[in-house]
């Protein structure tokens, strides 16, 4: 991985700064929250201390305030009904609509208060529905009738009737002792549909007392009595809860805009609500909008329940985890957020007490847009200055990151650069920067120089050990010329045979240590020849040819003439060592290619031979004083003669290069062709 | 009486060695280890030849100083340098304070001795009336294989000892390429490729010296030289 992606992985590490500050807007928005609810507990606990001074609004007498299934809950009714059958003036929610099981399919009814009447609604399913038969001929025969039991706190019984004669409006009637006698107060209105019928009626408050059950009955034929299905079970009924005017008119006092009070009895039944929330349902197009920042609310804001769960329940009774947790006599206190909109809703609720005896809970939700608008904008800046800090940030560092990658790609080119041209002295770049890359390039400037003065010492080191060791090797030398003119044993002129064969070897290596520094010498005095190196390569190759006749030899050229200025002996010398070289790595009968051609404004003499390739890490070194790749005791190969080679090319103003080929390897010596022009300048 | 062979040396090992060897072929050696001795006796006596090492102990270009002065005395004493330095730099320096030879202690003591006598040849040669039947004449080249000096058109070319055996030997057969082992047994040392290289070019430049349009040694790419008559 280089520098760059690293440092742009690094920076993707800014992308904590949008966590930490999401970290902090949801404290934020906790604290907040907390805050609030608070102050709406201790509003709420002041409200349902004020509304213990009406228990009897709460318990009625005879009830002991727990549920039961048979209570029935009048919705209080926001306009006054037309009765005509029809429940949609009602505006009321289906969840509103209570259900009795019928024999025929549910019966659906509901019960209304406007003002000082009760309105009722049922609908039930009946294939066939009988209709009595005249409102005096009270007999054996059967007939389709709702009834209506009422008792009221002293305990009177009043028992109520709808019997149709006909469908459209009718009164209702009331039983006594058995008698029917028709009550004109009751309004009703009787409606056929297709799989039954409705009835809508309308009975004054006063007849009706605290406990209120209905019983539908389904007849099938005049002749046969219908089965009877009830509100209730056994003889009592069950307690008819109705919203409380006093408690309603006492809670509108504390109604705020967007603060909800809810009054409840034990059972959870609502006795009185006031005031509304703000639009917590959530507008579609505000959703729309915003949606890509609601979705981040969701996923990193505390979640609260669904803000439609505040809002106060259809069927009347109340039945929220922190409700019932009031209703137990204990304060409690639940949160909801709108998905949609991001709206929260704080609600708390709060025992009501009547002496030491628990009337009811009283609900406070309080919906704020507060919290939202502060999350909100919140929200919104720390991801638009993350976002754009990311950005920065990741860019910066990109191109800090170039920067310094240029830079160390820069320094590292120069210093292969350095070695490979041999060029120690070179200026590196950086060299001046005080970071860490100008140290770098310090040091590689030093170890580049060292480098240098170990390759002047190594270069000159043959030449000054031959010189000093050519003194001895004269005394060895002369003392055993001298021996041999004295009279010896035929051992002993073995002996001193094997000293001279030995002395000169070891002079010719010698010499051959020294010719690197004479070449430097006579390139140093040489001047410059017109040659023509196409024919000189021509008749070289023919002469090598004969010298060395277990080898084959072939010349190439891409020109006839090459007209050169240098000297044609150490071309030669070069052409020597190189073809000498290319000898010892080939096989017999192996074909050396001597070859000319031009490049740009360079010749390039070519010597590839056949044969094993050369090491990797003896590519740099190859062409240095005392360097050998060939392996074995050849006393000879002092690895000079590349080094020669090179200072040839050098001394010439060229280059000189090994490659690998498939089947062996080539030599490169590339030489300027307007040399001659360079040197009568 | 035997010739007098001087020899100015600072190592005495390689100093009596050949001073023995010298003594077998007949000459009387004296020997000296500085430059101050031997200028001391060479003004009481000159010997007839001189063999100087360069560096004399701590007096680095003693054997230079040595050759001017013994130059100055005589004109036609045979002086060889000897010695260790093979620069081309040394050998000009040595070659133009006039000395006949240059030689490096590679050479062998036959070797030596060759060049030696060969010296004392030429010094009796000079002193006798020329003869013609040792003279080879190619065009404009004239050898004198007695006297060992060459003429070319007619002016005397200075070759020492080494250049004029190589001389001879590329002149001798003209158009014929004498390779580098051929004009190393020519000129009696054991030379390698640089040296002979180096010889030929100070050959060239010294008929060049002559004639700018001398052009009588070529080159034979990879193989050696050759003289070419025109």
């Amino acid at each position: 991985m280089n520098l760059r992606r690293q440092l742009l992985l690094v920076s993707l590490l800014t992308l904590v700064l949008p966590w930490a500050g999401c970290q902090f807007i949801r404290e934020t928005e906790t604290a907040l929250r907390e805050g609030q609810q608070r102050m709406l507990s201790g509003t709420a606990q002041a409200i349902a201390d004020s509304l213990s001074q009406f228990p009897s609004e709460f318990l009625a007498a005879g009830t002991d305030g727990t549920f039961r299934d048979s209570q029935i809950f009048g919705h209080s009714l926001v306009n006054e009904p037309f009765i005509d059958g029809y429940i949609d003036d009602w505006s009321l929610s289906e969840e509103s609509i209570r259900t009795l099981p019928g024999n025929e399919g549910a019966i659906r009814f509901s019960f209304g208060v406007f003002g000082q009447y009760v309105y009722l609604f049922v609908e039930a399913r009946d294939s066939t529905v009988i209709y009595a038969a005249a409102p005096s001929a009270a007999g054996d025969a059967f007939f389709e009738h709702i009834d209506l039991l009422s008792i009221d706190a002293v305990g009177t019984r009043s028992e109520f009737t709808f019997r149709p004669e006909a469908p459209g409006a009718l009164f209702g009637q009331r039983l006594v002792e058995g008698e029917v006698k028709e009550e004109s107060r009751i309004q009703a209105h009787w409606q056929d549909t297709p799989s039954g019928y409705r009835l809508e009626a309308r009975i004054p408050r006063q007849l009706l007392g605290v406990f209120l059950g209905l019983s539908v009955t389904n007849t099938r034929s005049a002749s046969s009595p219908g089965i009877t299905r009830s509100s209730y079970q056994g003889s009592t009924p069950g307690r008819f809860i109705t919203t409380s005017p006093i408690l309603t008119s006492a809670v509108n006092g504390y109604a705020q805009s967007d603060l909800r009070l809810i009054v409840t009895d034990r059972a959870g039944w609502r006795l009185a609500q006031a005031g509304q929330l703000g639009d917590t349902r959530g507008g579609g197009a505000e959703a729309g909008d915003l949606g890509w920042m609601h979705r981040a609310y969701n996923a990193l804001l505390e979640q609260g329940d669904d803000a439609v769960l505040a809002e106060p329940h259809p069927s009347g009774r109340e039945q929220q985890a922190y409700l019932r947790r009031a209703l137990e006599a204990e304060a409690a206190s639940a949160w909801f957020r709108s998905a949609q909109s991001g709206r929260a809703v704080i609600a708390v609720a709060r025992p009501i007490w009547s002496g030491n005896v628990q009337t009811g809970a009283l609900v406070l939700q309080q919906g704020t847009d507060a919290i939202l608008s502060l999350t909100n904008k919140s929200l919104g800046r720390l991801i638009n200055f993350t976002l754009i800090a990311t950005l920065g940030v990741g860019l910066v560092l990109l191109g800090y990151a170039s920067w310094l990658s240029l830079r160390v790609r820069r320094l590292s080119a120069a210093a292969e650069r350095a070695l490979d041209e041999d060029a120690t002295q070179l200026a590196l770049p950086s060299a001046n920067a005080s970071d860490e890359i100008g140290d770098l390039s310090r040091s590689f400037s030093q170890v580049l120089r060292q480098l240098g003065n170990y390759n002047e010492y190594l270069r000159t080191l043959a030449s000054k050990l031959s010189h000093e060791l050519r003194t001895p090797l004269t005394i060895v030398k002369s003392s055993l010329e001298n021996l041999e003119h004295e009279p010896l044993t035929d051992d002993a002129r073995q002996y001193t045979a094997r000293a001279r064969d030995g002395a000169a070897r070891l002079q010719k290596i010698l010499s051959a240590m020294s010719e690197a520094s004479r070449v430097e010498e006579l390139m140093q005095n040489a001047e410059p020849e017109a040659i023509d190196i196409h024919d000189a390569l021509q008749s070289a190759t023919a002469a090598y040819a004969g010298a060395w006749p277990e080898r084959r030899f072939r010349f190439e050229a891409s020109m006839d003439v090459a007209p050169f200025s240098g000297s044609p002996e150490m071309i030669m010398q070069m052409l020597d060592k190189l073809v000498d070289n290319a000898i010892g790595f080939s096989g017999k009968q192996d074909e050396i290619v001597i070859s000319l051609e031009t490049k740009g404004d360079q010749y390039r003499l070519s010597v590839a031979n056949p044969g094993p390739p050369l090491p990797d890490r003896m590519r740099t070194q190859l062409f240095d004083s005392m360097v050998s790749v060939r392996e074995g005791p050849g006393y000879e190969h002092l690895g000079l003669g590349l080094y020669i080679a090179m200072l040839i090319a050098k001394g010439h103003g060229g280059t000189i290069r090994a490659e690998n080929t498939h089947e062996g390897v080539v030599f490169h010596i590339y030489l300027p062709i307007n040399q001659t022009e360079n040197n009568r300048a | 009486m035997p010739r007098k062979i001087a020899i100015v040396e600072d190592e005495a090992a390689i100093r009596e060695n050949y001073a023995a060897a010298f003594r077998r072929e007949g000459y009387s050696v004296d020997l000296y280890d500085a430059r101050k001795p031997a200028i001391d006796a060479f003004e009481a006596r000159l010997p007839d030849l001189v063999v100087i090492d360069i560096n004399l102990r701590d007096d680095v270009e003693g054997g230079f100083e040595l050759c001017r002065r013994l130059r100055a005395m005589s004109a036609d004493l045979p002086i060889i340098f000897l010695t260790a330095r093979d620069s081309e730099f040394d050998a000009v320096s040595g070659l133009r304070l006039g000395a006949d030879d240059y030689l490096t202690k590679d050479i062998s003591m036959p070797h030596l001795m060759a060049r030696v006598a060969a010296l004392f040849r030429r010094m009796e040669a000079m002193q006798r009336p020329e003869a013609k039947e040792n003279r080879i004449n190619r065009g404009d080249l004239e050898i004198d294989t007695d006297r060992m000096t060459v003429r070319w058109k007619d002016q005397a070319v200075a070759l020492t000892v080494t250049e004029f055996w190589m001389m001879h030997a590329l002149a001798r057969y003209p158009g014929h390429v004498k390779n580098r082992q051929q004009l190393m047994d020519a000129a009696q040392a054991v030379l390698d490729d640089n040296t002979i290289t180096s010889h030929i070019k100070r050959i060239r430049r010294k008929f060049v010296a002559i004639d700018p349009d001398f052009k009588a040694i070529e080159t034979a790419y990879g193989m050696g030289y050759r003289w070419l008559s025109e």
